[in-house]
Parts: structure tokens; C-alpha cells; sequence
């Protein structure tokens, strides 16, 4: 499979010339366009790319929300970011965001065929295995407590994934724009893979629950379970001779066994819930994840319900949210803002947010009882933000 | 339009920056020619009654129906940019990374010049 590279830039003339000259280079990678964030995401949930090249300056979705996203939704890719607003902190505030690379306009098709191509080394960098038992490499990969990112190739039905190992443990898989038990079932239900390695993940928080054996052993089960709804591409593979079907591993390179400095988990670790940021002690009604009934809270339409539900509706989860909870304090500070608002013609208040340093991040939700969203420190705000409103 | 600006004012959907001291007193404002009606409302509005509130803040985000106000503790206060709700926000806060040392040197009492070097004879 060859992989594929992402343009995104408003500048339709720079990415029309950049995709020709990147063509004399199909035979490494092949080249996509879009012309704003929107597209690139479309494209992205669409394709399987591997490195994508943005612009900063973008209408819309710009290349630091792009980049967000992409660092939430597919942490596997990796993100260049060229742009022709070279400030000094600009270099400094583009790799703080999570960028692997950063170069400045104009630049040759030769410097970002060579940069593109080091990104696409790196993700391989571990070695590449063809023909490979996963179950049996996974296991591997936890016994040898390896850091690492695994690239997993279905290439007989033209499939991808990504299994992200920390010390030997599963912490998260992605398959297209899925993540976490649906993606790594997809992916542990391919037969005869190629894997290739890279030495680093891009992932510090698990997302999987349980232990690999028993993900591995569950999602056995329900493949064997959906086993009636009959796939004509797996059953190929699986009836292939026997010499096909053997466990052949063929290592192009040894895996190493390192460990990057950012494996220490105890430097991921999540400020204790007493230091969350909230304003002055106040009577708070809290909703936890359990349901209504439990909670004794009945009200749907009650704040911090009605904020759950749009962030449920809109991410699909609630794993970027510490806490949702109710909060009257607000209510002055809300008016006020509110009030301001009317002098720049705003329009109603939707949401305050504020960052407060050191990873305590929340959004203020007004309504009759205002609700507070605590987020994890490396949540990007834009999501929260606009899932609310 | 002093050069020190001229990054944000120039982005697609700014219309203007405010700077405050602590207390919510107004230290200056620059808005982009269209929207110098709202420059001249910025007066009426009770900076001191809430302002002083954020003192904790590193940023805040202030989102509207169809503009928002982008605050950023600088120093001495906080500056502020109001914008449309389709202007790049993120690069608003590149930008305002950028000049941060610069709107740090923002000093209550002083006047806006104060922002540059003085130059030696």
C-alpha cells in the first residue's frame, strides 16, 4: 500500500503546483489536496493518510484546530505544518501544539518531499513485519514491555489500523475515525497482517479497559459471535494454503526494546480532583456518569444534564470531561459578560471559558442553573466549546 | 495604527483590542476602521465589575451568538480582542502568545508609547 499524503491549503495555485511536482514522487507516496480544515477532515475520514502538510492561515478550520483534531482523532498521523506567517514564537507555539514538523513558505517541492519522506521513515522505524500472526506479536510486544506505535496493514482488503502500546500495555487503537473497543475488534478480526513498528506513542492516557489477553480473547469471541455475517475478503484469507497461512514472520529490522522518556506515566498523571479549577466553595450539584434514576437528579432539562447530553451527541463520549456539574456562583459573572456582550452587539452568551495554568481548563455553560465542564489539560478547547453551544 | 497591532487587526474578523489594568480601567484600545462605532461604546461598559474576577486566569474565551472576546492576563491586566465568530481564533492566540512580552510592559497611569523602547540621545 502505498501511503498517502494530505495538502491542505487555502492557497489553490500553491497546491496546485506543490501536487504536480509532487507527483514525480508517486512511486514513495501518493499525493491528496484540500483546500481548508473541513475538507482535509472529510478527506481524512474518507482515505487512509499517513502525513498530512497544512497551512496556519486557513478560513474556518485553521491549521492549529486542524492539527487539534487530528492530534485527538487520528494521533497516529503525523502533521507538518508550512506556513508563510513566520513569527519568532511561532515556531515554538506550532511544535507545543503537537506538530512533528514545521517549515516556512516558500519551500521547494524537494525540501517537503524530503521531510515527507522522514515522517514516513519514522513510522517505521522499529521494523516492518509481513505475513504476522497479531495475536501472537501482540504478545510479544507485552512481554517485552515495548513503547511503541504498530501500524497494522489488512493488505488484502485494503485496510488500516494503529495499536498504541506504552510499556507493554494497550492503551488505544484507531481504525479510520474510530478509536478505542470498536477499532481494535476491526483490527484483531485481520488474518496474516503486515505490521510496521514506530519506537514512540503518541498516546499517554488508556482508553482500553482490561488487560490485552482478555481484549485479545474478547474480541475472538465476538468475531466468532458475528461470525454468520459472512465476509468474502476474510474468508479468502483465511483459506489460504497452509505455507500462506503460517504464522511466517519476516522482520526487516529488530524490534528494539526502548523506552522514550516520555513512557514515565507518572508525569501523565492527571492533577488530583482538589486541585480541578472552580470558583470560590459553593453548593454544587454534581451529576456523575450514572443515570438519572441513580443520581436522583430527574430533571432532563437541568443544566449540566442538557451540557452532557450535547457533549455525548456531538464526541460520541465524555472522555475529554473531568466533570460536569451545576454551579449558581456563575450567575453574576454571567450577566455581567452577558451585558458586555450587549455592547459589541454579540448576540446572547454561549460559553466562557477559562484557563486557568497548569492544565485546569473548564467551560461555564449559562442557562437557568449555569453548568460547569471541568476538562483533562490537553483537551482542545474548540471541541468542548462548540459541542455545548 | 501602531505597528505592535497591526498582526491581530490584521487577521480576517478582528475588529479591535482593549487593554485593561487590573482593576477593569481602560489602559487603551485600537479598532480596525470599520468598527470604530464600537471602539467609541467601549466606555460604557463596567470593566471594574467583573474584570477583576479573572485575576486568577491565564485566558478566557467569552463566546457569543456571532463574536468573541478573546482575553489574555497580561502583566498589569488583561488584554482583550473581540472578533467574529468566524475570525481564526487560534491564530488570535498565536498572536497574542507572540506579543506577549510586549503587552506585558503595559503599565496602569501609563501612556500607550510606553509599549516601545525609549530611544537614547
Amino acid at each position: 500500500m502505498t501511503p498517502k499524503v494530505l495538502l491542505v491549503d487555502d492557497d489553490t495555485a500553491w497546491l496546485e503546483a506543490m501536487q504536480k511536482e509532487l507527483a514525480e514522487y508517486a512511486d514513495r507516496f501518493n499525493v491528496l489536496a484540500a483546500q481548508d480544515g473541513q475538507q482535509a477532515l472529510d478527506v481524512l475520514a474518507a482515505e487512509d493518510v499517513s502525513v498530512v502538510v497544512s497551512d496556519l492561515r486557513m478560513p474556518g478550520i485553521d491549521g492549529f484546530e486542524l492539527l487539534n483534531r487530528i492530534l485527538h482523532q487520528y494521533p497516529d498521523i503525523s502533521v507538518l505544518i508550512i506556513t508563510a506567517y513566520d513569527r519568532p514564537k511561532t515556531r515554538d507555539v506550532v511544535f507545543k501544539s503537537g506538530a512533528d514538523d514545521y517549515m516556512t513558505k516558500p519551500v521547494s517541492a524537494s525540501d517537503l518531499t524530503g521531510k515527507i519522506t522522514r515522517a514516513l521513515k519514522k513510522k517505521s522505524e522499529g521494523g516492518s513485519l509481513h505475513n504476522v500472526s497479531l495475536e501472537t506479536f501482540l504478545q510479544l510486544v507485552e512481554m517485552e514491555q515495548q513503547t511503541c506505535t504498530l501500524r497494522v496493514m489488512n493488505k488484502s482488503a485494503g485496510k488500516s489500523g494503529a495499536l498504541f502500546f506504552r510499556n507493554g500495555e494497550l492503551l488505544n487503537a484507531r481504525y479510520g475515525s474510530s478509536q478505542g473497543r470498536k477499532a481494535v475488534y476491526e483490527i484483531f478480526s485481520w488474518a496474516g497482517v503486515s505490521v510496521s513498528i514506530e519506537n514512540q506513542c503518541p498516546v499517554s492516557e488508556k482508553q482500553l479497559e482490561g488487560e490485552l489477553q482478555a481484549i485479545l480473547l474478547d474480541a475472538m469471541r465476538t468475531k466468532d459471535e458475528s461470525s454468520e455475517a459472512f465476509n468474502p475478503e476474510e474468508e479468502e484469507a483465511e483459506s489460504r494454503s497452509p505455507e500462506q497461512s503460517r504464522d511466517e514472520i519476516l522482520l526487516d529490522t529488530p524490534v528494539q526494546n526502548r523506552r522514550d522518556s516520555s513512557s514515565n506515566p507518572e508525569a501523565e498523571t492527571p492533577p488530583p480532583a482538589s486541585e480541578k479549577a472552580q470558583p470560590a466553595a459553593a453548593p454544587k450539584a454534581r451529576l456523575q456518569q450514572a443515570g438519572p434514576a441513580e443520581t436522583g437528579q430527574a430533571e432532563p432539562e437541568s443544566g449540566a444534564a442538557l451540557v452532557r447530553q450535547k457533549i455525548n451527541s456531538s464526541l460520541g463520549n465524555e472522555d475529554d470531561v473531568e466533570d460536569i456539574y451545576e454551579d449558581p456562583q456563575w450567575h453574576y459573572l454571567i450577566e455581567q459578560i452577558s451585558h458586555m456582550g450587549k455592547i459589541f452587539n454579540t448576540g446572547s452568551l454561549h460559553a466562557i471559558y477559562l484557563n486557568k495554568g497548569r492544565g485546569k481548563q473548564s467551560v461555564i455553560v449559562p442557562g437557568k442553573r449555569a453548568a460547569v465542564v471541568l476538562m483533562n489539560a490537553d483537551t482542545p478547547r474548540d471541541r468542548i466549546v462548540d459541542a455545548v453551544m | 495604527m501602531k505597528d505592535i497591532f497591526k498582526d491581530i487587526l490584521g487577521i480576517e474578523g478582528v475588529h479591535g483590542v482593549i487593554a485593561l489594568d487590573e482593576n477593569g480601567r481602560l489602559l487603551l484600545s485600537r479598532f480596525s476602521g470599520d468598527y470604530r462605532e464600537e471602539e467609541s461604546r467601549i466606555g460604557s461598559v463596567h470593566w471594574n465589575s467583573f474584570i477583576p474576577e479573572f485575576s486568577d486566569i491565564v485566558e478566557a474565551e467569552f463566546v457569543f451568538e456571532r463574536r468573541r472576546l478573546y482575553v489574555r492576563k497580561i502583566q498589569h491586566g488583561f488584554f482583550m480582542v473581540v472578533l467574529d465568530d468566524i475570525a481564526p481564533v487560534s491564530m488570535v492566540r498565536l498572536n497574542c502568545e507572540v506579543l506577549q512580552s510586549s503587552l506585558d510592559r503595559l503599565k496602569p497611569g501609563g501612556r500607550f508609547g510606553q509599549l516601545f523602547k525609549k530611544r537614547r540621545s
